[in-house]
């Protein structure tokens, strides 16, 4: 009969040979693997990887509808469009205030978020944080070297809302009875076409604060650089109410 | 006693410990004693239970002692060179890791004393993590029974969430409950991705500052318990000389920002000064001088570059002949090697040596010539003390192809020269006055003064000149005139194209003596090839 096995090869060697043949020399290492355990961090980090996949994902989305051409411009109607498209894709997301934060940063390297249009980013996390579990969100966000325009957009009555580090411009537009706090500074536009709520900036706020504000309350910290038209509402500086008040011409740096 | 037992429980885990962490290259272990401070005095390193110099890791036997009631001494011990082992083989693995980690921590936390705790912190929580991961370890244990602080507590919350392992701390502590949103912050960081580590301990900083920051204030300038901390320091004696040389070159290389390289290097500089750096010597080190980083910094970055020379014949009285054989050792060099003697055997005892002696006649052997380098340090160049200079990095590549060839450099460093805005070095061999003189930044007018650099050239047959500038010298037409005249073999590197380097190379195209280069970045640099001239051979490479 005959045998399936394949000929044995150079059958002539030395037996030591032979077993240095056969004997893998990395055998004695194999007891040596220890297997990887499962800790919870990898699922925690897994997870929080696929929200920020979400979240960029949705960014991403916005870009391609209100920001074609990557190019956008600052008008009401375009803000609202805007809004109305990231909320779109916000409600679907199931994340917290610390998944904001790291979106936040993650803007910055170029790597994993080609694009940074300031408008659309603030508008989509201004988005982020209106729709939040958390009636509180903390963003720690004094390292980063982008200011966030038009951050707080919205901001419904029951947020809360902490930034620290500098904001942009249009911070707190349309504030809808919401909590506003910056712990650094904030330019110009600040709190234009606010409704309600309370926008405090600890240290210096720009040009047109409270344009066209219809209620509400600025508190700032620093100097106010101009105040807008002003339509309702109260714009406090260093304590001292400022609006209404003394008249101060609007833009009138001071 | 103590110290007996402790040193056999060493033996005893050591060989397995080895095996565990795939062998690293580690020495066994030694034990401290506990040393026995007078009344009144607080034990020097209480609390602390692993010390780690260079390779050599320590336990400390007071700590052991300490901890006996709670956990067995040999858990203890386990615990401790686990951690002191896997730095070695995971975090920080080099103090290039180290110095990178430190500097993102600064940058967040800006403070030199919160920067090192974050990151000695934070290198703690990867090392730890990697062993619950992958070794079997006792490292939980050893947090479960330390003694802790609000921010320890904190970790240990951490690693409770991360490790899915129970610390015996309770969610609904005070300190704990407090700080629920940074245990969060702090376990949503990718510790064992070594390729975020970067944008990692920006995170863990931004997270546990507060912390810092109130516990600093609480301390009032006092040492804080972070710099007792029992799983070991994270100074820099856990360094050897060439690993902190190598850290540097490899962090100036990364950077390429002065202003941070200077930043670090300050902040660790009692450190560094004690490891040996700022003093005259090989690679930065030896005695003298106060540390000077931006010295420091172009030494260290041009040693990632290497220039070759061009070597030429060079005159002696003799050529050397074999004359005696002597024995080889270990780390002597083969060429020399008489394999007849030697029987073909490479092996310290057996293998001789042929030992040289220069002959009596008269003939021509390869050489390195000394070389004098000229730098322009005039307003139109960088100043190399407040941003990275390619003119000052390119002549310090040059100065250390001639130096590594045995040779001497001079420097002449010009702005206005004819009006005093000049420094001028002699010929020498010490790296760290050559790097001086070519750190040096007057800011005027460009002008060569030709007198200057007659006494450093004359009666020097073999000598290698060497010109960095952007060419524009207002007495160019002087210098042009000169360098027709003479027949040294010459390197120019002009920083930038413009007229003026137009109109010199224009000028000496026809000399093949002169080799000019652009360097417009820093990787121009390396193509830089010393001493070549045109058409060069020479008498043994005709052979």
């Amino acid at each position: 009969m005959k045998s399936s096995l394949p000929p044995k090869k150079n059958s002539n060697l030395s037996p030591d040979k032979e077993n240095w043949k056969a004997k893998n020399p990395f055998e004695e290492f194999k007891t040596l693997a220890t297997p990887a355990l499962n800790l919870p961090m990898d699922q925690i980090v897994q997870s929080s990887e696929a929200i920020m996949d979400r979240i960029r994902w949705g960014y991403e989305k916005l870009l391609e509808e209100e920001a074609k051409e990557l190019v956008w411009m600052v008008q009401y109607n375009t803000i609202i469009k805007a809004y109305e498209v990231a909320e779109k894709y916000v409600k679907e997301i199931d994340y917290t205030a610390e998944d904001v934060e790291d979106f936040c940063f993650a803007m910055e390297n170029t790597q994993r978020i080609p694009y940074l249009i300031p408008g659309p980013a603030g508008i989509y996390i201004s988005a982020l944080c209106n729709y939040a579990k958390e009636e509180e969100i903390l963003l720690k966000l004094s390292e980063l070297k982008t200011e966030i325009n038009l951050i707080g957009f919205r901001l419904p009555r029951g947020k809360r809302l902490r930034i620290e580090g500098d904001t942009g411009d249009f911070t707190g537009i349309g504030l809808e009875g919401g909590d506003l706090v910056v712990e650094g500074n904030a330019k110009n536009w600040t709190g234009a076409g606010m409704r309600g709520g309370k926008i405090l900036i600890k240290k210096n706020i720009g040009l047109h604060t409270g344009e066209w504000m219809m209620g509400g309350e600025i508190y700032v910290g620093g100097r106010v650089r101009g105040l807008g038209n002003i339509v309702e509402g109260k714009v406090y500086e260093r304590d001292k109410l400022v609006y209404p008040g003394k008249a101060r011409y609007p833009n009138l740096y001071y | 006693m103590e110290e007996k037992n402790l040193e056999l429980i060493i033996k005893e885990i050591w060989p397995r410990l080895k095996k565990k962490h795939l062998y690293p290259e580690i020495p066994v272990p030694k034990v401290r004693r506990t040393s026995h401070p007078k009344e009144g005095e607080a034990e020097e390193d209480e609390g602390v239970g692993l010390e780690m110099k260079q390779k050599q890791m320590t336990i400390h036997a007071g700590f052991v002692s300490q901890m006996k009631d709670k956990m067995e001494e040999k858990r203890v011990v386990e615990a401790l060179l686990d951690h002191g082992v896997t730095h070695y083989t995971f975090c920080p693995w080099d103090f290039h890791t180290h110095l990178r980690l430190y500097s993102e921590a600064k940058k967040v936390v800006g403070d030199k004393e919160l920067a090192k705790q974050v990151s000695n912190r934070f290198i703690d929580v990867i090392a730890d993590t990697h062993c619950v991961k992958k070794r079997c370890t006792e490292i939980p244990e050893l947090h479960r029974n330390l003694e802790k602080g609000t921010i320890e507590e904190v970790i240990a919350s951490l690693y409770q969430k991360i490790w899915g392992i129970d610390l015996g701390i309770s969610a609904s502590k005070k300190s704990v409950k407090g700080h629920a949103d940074i245990v969060r912050r702090l376990a949503r960081i990718p510790y064992l991705d070594r390729s975020r580590w970067g944008e990692s301990i920006r995170k863990f900083a931004r997270s546990l500052k507060p912390l810092l920051v109130e516990e600093q204030k609480q301390q009032g300038g006092k040492e804080s318990r972070g710099e007792h901390n029992p799983q070991g320091e994270h100074d820099l004696n856990r360094y050897s000389n060439e690993e902190i040389d190598q850290g540097l070159r490899d962090y100036a290389r990364q950077t390429l920002d002065l202003s941070e390289f200077k930043d670090v290097l300050e902040d660790f500089s009692d450190e560094l000064t004690g490891a040996g750096y700022g003093r005259e010597g090989g690679m930065g080190r030896g005695h003298g001088n106060p540390l000077d980083a931006d010295v420091l910094f172009y030494m260290k970055l041009a040693e990632n570059y290497s220039i070759p020379v061009k070597k030429v014949p060079l005159e002696k009285k003799g050529s050397l002949h074999p004359y005696s054989h002597s024995p080889w050792e270990i780390g002597s060099p083969f060429q020399e090697v008489d394999i007849w003697t030697s029987f073909g055997k490479i092996m310290p005892g057996i293998t001789q040596v042929w030992t040289k002696r220069e002959g009596k006649g008269r003939g021509k052997i390869e050489g390195t010539p000394d070389s004098l380098i000229a730098i322009d340090s005039s307003g139109s160049m960088i100043n190399p003390r407040k941003s990275l200079s390619y003119a000052v990095l390119g002549a310090a590549c040059a100065a250390n192809a001639y130096l590594q060839n045995g040779s001497k450099v001079a420097v002449y460093n010009f702005s206005d020269a004819p009006m005093g805005g000049k420094e001028i070095l002699n010929y020498t061999d010490r790296r760290e006055d050559i790097y001086r003189v070519l750190c040096k930044y007057f800011g005027g007018g460009t002008a060569l003064d030709l007198e200057d650099l007659m006494p450093l050239i004359q009666g020097r047959k073999n000598l290698d000149l060497f010109i960095i500038t952007d060419m524009k010298i207002t007495n160019l037409e002087a210098l042009i005139g000169f360098f027709s005249q003479i027949q040294n073999r010459m390197t120019t590197v002009h920083i930038g194209d413009n007229p003026y380097a137009a109109r010199f190379e224009k000028a000496v195209e026809g000399q093949k003596n002169i080799s000019i280069y652009t360097v417009k970045r820093k990787e121009d640099i390396p193509h830089i090839v010393l001493g070549r001239i045109k058409d060069y051979f020479n008498s043994t490479s005709r052979k």
